[in-house]
């Protein structure tokens, strides 16, 4: 019997504590900086247009195949603004079926997909968790704002960029190749150059 | 007063109408009671959406049970089963007509209130055997005669614990065993205190403990609880019943609760009565109605308080398997409810002073509590695990072996 | 081996004519998932059991032929659902062996520390739950919530509470947060203190007692018999645990104690876990200790094809020896992977155990087994 007043003391203990419940909707439990939601698309602000190229490795790897995607050529690159040859054009995510095992971000070679702090998307109908590019994409930027997300790695130099970097290097080697004469010229003025280095 | 008088007839309905009200707001505030004191337990909220701190939770759940289906096997006599409930309820109900609250505050004050008060509360037992029986399932039945199996087993130590506070104040009327009585036997007038003084559960600890025992296996609650367990195979006798009749038999059941209680308050506690009079504690001289009006907040404000503790049982023990239930009740509740009527009567007899109980009782109860713990401790036996080590094996690999035993 | 001097509260095992059969059936409170147990009675006694399995089953091995390792670990995390970490420990373990992979030190230590706060999780859920089953509804609410510590831990060190992904051939995904080792030791104070809190309310109260002392009884030669390991088996008196037996990971580096019982009943099953949960807290604060800052995954390619071989390795699971074994042709997916689960062998045994008892103890005796159903159908 004494043991059973044990447990009534354990009991009388807990009463004084405190809750542990958080009155949901009102209160949320705190998310920790690893969650890992729903995956969500990037975008890149340097360039204004998504990360994803629409390689297509994380359609591949995914286990459970929810997504589905396509790439098309990119204006951008066309104009020489951006370094993605290819951008993506459609995507679709089913929700309802991703396991969020993240291994989509794990595969991803660009910074593309992200597994965002998204957990609570409840549908009225069965197939109605299917999203596409442009919802896909408001995610991923409120995950980017959310986050404070910084990229990994900076951007490849755009076809533009490359061209000003090319002139760039001309240019330096121009000068560099216009400086260069006058250290020719003044060989002959007594340097440490030996009589044999004069035959060219 | 025998005659017969529209009036009459007229008065009690109004009180039994009264009662009914007062029970089923009662009854209600009792789930709330519980179901926010488990809350508290278990460190959760407990009913907190509906109404201010869930305050009309009751509400609603009435409202769902009452709305919902009507659903009767088709093998079972509707007239039956329909009156089980009702059986079950009625006896539980008039059981209130004898408690009183307050001194005058009774509704039909009864000369053998103790003996109509056991006698009435049997007859809910038929009603869950019919309730089982009608139900024409097999599990229905087995639970149905398990429940009454247990509660007629649990009736005797409360019947012989009310008999020893019977022969305590010398009369079954239940306002004297708060405020006393005189006997006249021959020439001499004995008088017997009643609760103003001593409460007695002060003189008859041991009758208390029974009391509440038995009285949970009465009610059905955990740790006695087998027969309308959830999480076991058969269901029990309220299986079949859905909606409002089911909501009957919740109703009964919390009546039964709030009787045990009442009636623990009653016998042991002092029921109404204050601690000193309470004109001491206000200070002014108080109306009659004022009187009756604090006693009876004084009698639900203890009545709420051995209920809680019967909600408090509820949150820390599993339940006892319907075998180990019947030998509890049979093997340790009933004689021990024996060996305290048999002392109370000798006290009585011999006109003994009253603590001659109390000194009696004491060390019974601490040796029954004794002998319960040796008994679980010789089962309850931790050495039966033991922890192993790791150790080398001459082939180079590991083995276990008891700790403190040398390699 | 149940020599203790307990007597059984059974009455004549086998003996009375069965005349009524219930169907435990796959939705039931009690039945720890979708299970389903037909039971023959003798009025309140058991005569015969027989378990029905199969309703969760999902494909899993014909799964494992399809897919490659990395995708196979998510898998993995859905056997047992309640350890996880364990699970994908058993994988990670076989395909290693296979390829004859080392791993760095940091990430065995990390994944010691994660399997066993998994350990205590699952046992704090088996002590709830084989308390819920008799009735007492506070101590699961208790352990829920010390759980809910550790799920949130998971969360901040995987990214998941429960199916977490995070080991990998080779190592671990990513490396912990700075705040884990601090996060950890508070973490593990209030779990000694919760695990404190359910034995008082439970181990020695008179009802728990008389409930489970004595009942489910089974002798260490017959849990043989059947395969039964874990907890199970080392309450009926055999003292084999693969951590001492066969170590595998860093645990020759620890100094922890096993529990044994003596009794083979359903207290016995139970106090071990509680004894248990207490020695893998032991274990963690020895790892935390002994973890020294390094790389957290050895080198390898991103699509793991071990070599031609077979390989059979067992780790030791809360519920008892979870094996693997892998048959690779060197593809990037398995020939065969075949998972034993140790759930699936101690049930087997449930129709010994079971026989002459009553109704009311069959719940008992099936909580004291601690079997997850996804483990058993697969």
């Amino acid at each position: 019997m004494l043991n059973s007043m044990k447990a009534l003391r354990v009991t009388l203990g807990t009463m004084m504590r405190k809750k542990v419940t958080a009155e949901y909707p009102k209160e949320h439990l705190p998310i920790q900086d690893r969650y890992m939601g729903f995956p969500a698309l990037l975008w890149d602000d340097v360039r204004d247009e998504p990360f994803c190229t629409g390689c297509m490795v994380c359609v591949r790897y995914c286990p459970t195949q929810c997504m589905s995607a396509e790439m098309t050529d990119n204006t951008q690159f066309a104009e020489g603004d951006s370094h993605r040859k290819k951008i993506i054009k459609t995507f679709e995510i089913n929700l309802s079926r991703c396991i969020l095992c993240g291994i989509c971000v794990d595969v991803c070679n660009f910074d593309a997909i992200e597994m965002s702090h998204e957990h609570e998307r409840s549908e009225r109908e069965r197939d109605a968790n299917r999203v596409d590019l442009p919802e896909l994409l408001k995610m991923g930027t409120k995950f980017q704002k959310d986050t404070g997300w910084k990229q990994s790695k900076p951007n490849l130099p755009s076809p533009k960029e490359r061209a000003v970097i090319a002139e760039a290097k001309a240019a330096k080697e121009a000068a560099e190749a216009a400086a260069n004469p006058e250290p020719e010229a003044s060989a002959e003025s007594p340097s440490d150059s030996p009589p044999e280095a004069t035959a060219t | 007063m025998n005659e017969f008088n529209w009036t009459y007839v007229g008065v009690a309905v109004l009180g039994l109408f009264g009662l009914f009200s007062f029970l089923a707001t009662v009854v209600l505030s009792l789930t709330w009671y519980e179901r926010k004191m488990l809350a508290r337990i278990q460190m959760r909220s407990g009913p907190s959406r509906v109404g201010p701190h869930g305050l009309l939770q009751p509400i609603a759940d009435v409202f769902k049970l009452v709305t919902k289906e009507d659903i009767r096997p088709t093998n079972s006599s509707g007239l039956l089963f329909w009156s089980a409930p009702l059986i079950v309820f009625v006896s539980a109900f008039l059981v209130w007509l004898t408690v009183p609250f307050a001194d005058g505050a009774v509704v039909a004050p009864q000369e053998l209130g103790l003996l109509y008060i056991v006698a009435i509360s049997t007859v809910g037992i038929v009603g869950l055997l019919l309730a089982g029986y009608t139900s024409s399932s097999k599990y229905s039945v087995l639970g149905g005669i398990r429940a009454a199996a247990q509660l007629v087993s649990y009736e005797i130590p409360i019947i012989v614990v009310v008999l020893a506070i019977a022969v305590l104040v010398q009369s079954l009327d239940l306002r004297d065993v708060i405020l006393g009585n005189e006997v006249t036997i021959g020439e001499r007038v004995l008088s017997f205190d009643g609760q103003g003084a001593i409460p007695f559960a002060f003189i008859m600890p041991l009758g208390l403990i029974v009391f509440i025992l038995a009285g949970l296996a009465e009610l059905g609650r955990t740790p006695f609880d087998i027969h309308h367990a959830e999480s076991e195979v058969v269901g029990g006798p309220f299986l079949e019943y859905s909606g409002a009749h089911w909501a009957v038999f919740f109703l009964a059941e919390y009546i039964n609760t709030f009787v045990i209680a009442a009636l623990t308050v009653l016998l042991f506690f002092g029921g109404w009565s204050w601690p000193s009079p309470p004109e001491s504690v206000f200070g002014t001289a108080l109306e009659e109605w004022q009187t009756d009006a604090l006693g009876v907040g004084w009698f639900l404000f203890k009545t709420y308080m051995v209920v809680g503790l019967f909600f408090w049982f509820r949150g820390t023990y599993p339940r006892l398997r319907i075998d180990q239930l019947m030998a509890f009740g049979w093997k340790s509740l009933i004689p021990l409810s024996f060996v305290n009527f048999i002392l109370m009567s000798i006290v009585i007899f011999y006109e003994w002073p009253l603590w001659v109980m109390t000194a009696f009782s004491v060390p019974i109860l601490v040796l029954g509590l004794y002998i319960g713990s040796r008994r679980t401790a010789r089962l309850a036996d931790p050495t039966t695990v033991q922890m192993y080590r790791r150790a080398r094996r001459e082939d180079g690999g590991n083995k276990l072996i008891p700790e403190g035993s040398g390699d | 081996m149940t020599d203790s001097g307990i007597t059984t509260n059974v009455i004549d095992k086998g003996q009375g004519l069965a005349d009524m059969f219930i169907n435990m059936g796959p939705q039931h409170p009690a039945t720890h998932g979708v299970f389903r147990m037909e039971l023959a009675l003798d009025s309140e006694l058991i005569v015969d059991a027989t378990p029905h399995i199969g309703y969760l089953h999902r494909g899993s091995e014909k799964l494992f032929e399809h897919e490659i390792y990395s995708q196979i670990i998510t898998l993995f995390d859905r056997l047992d659902y309640i350890s996880n970490f364990n699970n994908e420990l058993g994988l990670v373990m076989a395909v290693e062996k296979l390829m004859d992979l080392e791993v760095p030190d940091r990430a065995e230590y990390i994944r010691v520390i994660l399997c066993e706060l998994n350990r205590i999780a699952s046992h704090l859920i088996f002590i709830g739950t084989f308390a819920l089953d008799m009735g007492a509804l506070t101590p699961s609410l208790y352990n829920f919530r010390d759980r809910e510590k550790i799920l949130t831990l998971f969360e901040a060190t995987s990214g998941a509470r429960m199916m977490h992904n995070f080991f990998r051939v080779g190592g671990v995904k990513q490396d912990v947060i700075k705040e884990f080792p601090a996060q950890v030791a508070t973490l593990l104070d209030e779990l000694e203190a919760g695990i404190d809190d359910a034995d008082k309310m439970l181990s020695l109260g008179e009802v728990f007692v008389e409930r489970t002392r004595g009942i489910g009884v089974i002798d260490g030669d017959v849990a043989l018999d059947w395969g039964v390991s874990g907890a199970t088996l080392r309450a009926s008196g055999v003292p084999y645990d693969v951590r001492v037996e066969d170590p595998y990971s860093v645990y020759d580096r620890f100094d922890f104690g096993v529990p044994v019982g003596s009794a083979g009943d359903c207290w016995d099953r139970y106090y071990l876990r509680v004894l248990e949960a207490r020695e893998s807290i032991k274990i963690i604060r020895q790892a935390l200790e002994q973890m020294e800052p390094g790389p957290i995954q050895t080198k390898v390619r991103a699509i793991a094809r071990p070599p031609k071989g077979e390989v059979y390795v067992h780790a030791e699971n809360p519920r008892g020896d979870f094996g693997v074994y892998l048959v690779s042709e060197g593809a990037e997916s398995p020939y065969r992977l075949k998972v034993r689960p140790p759930s699936f062998c101690n049930l087997m045994a449930l129709r010994d155990l079971l026989v002459g008892h009553y109704i009311a103890d069959s719940v008992v005796i099936l909580g004291s087994l601690d079997i997850v159903l996804g483990e058993v159908d697969r």
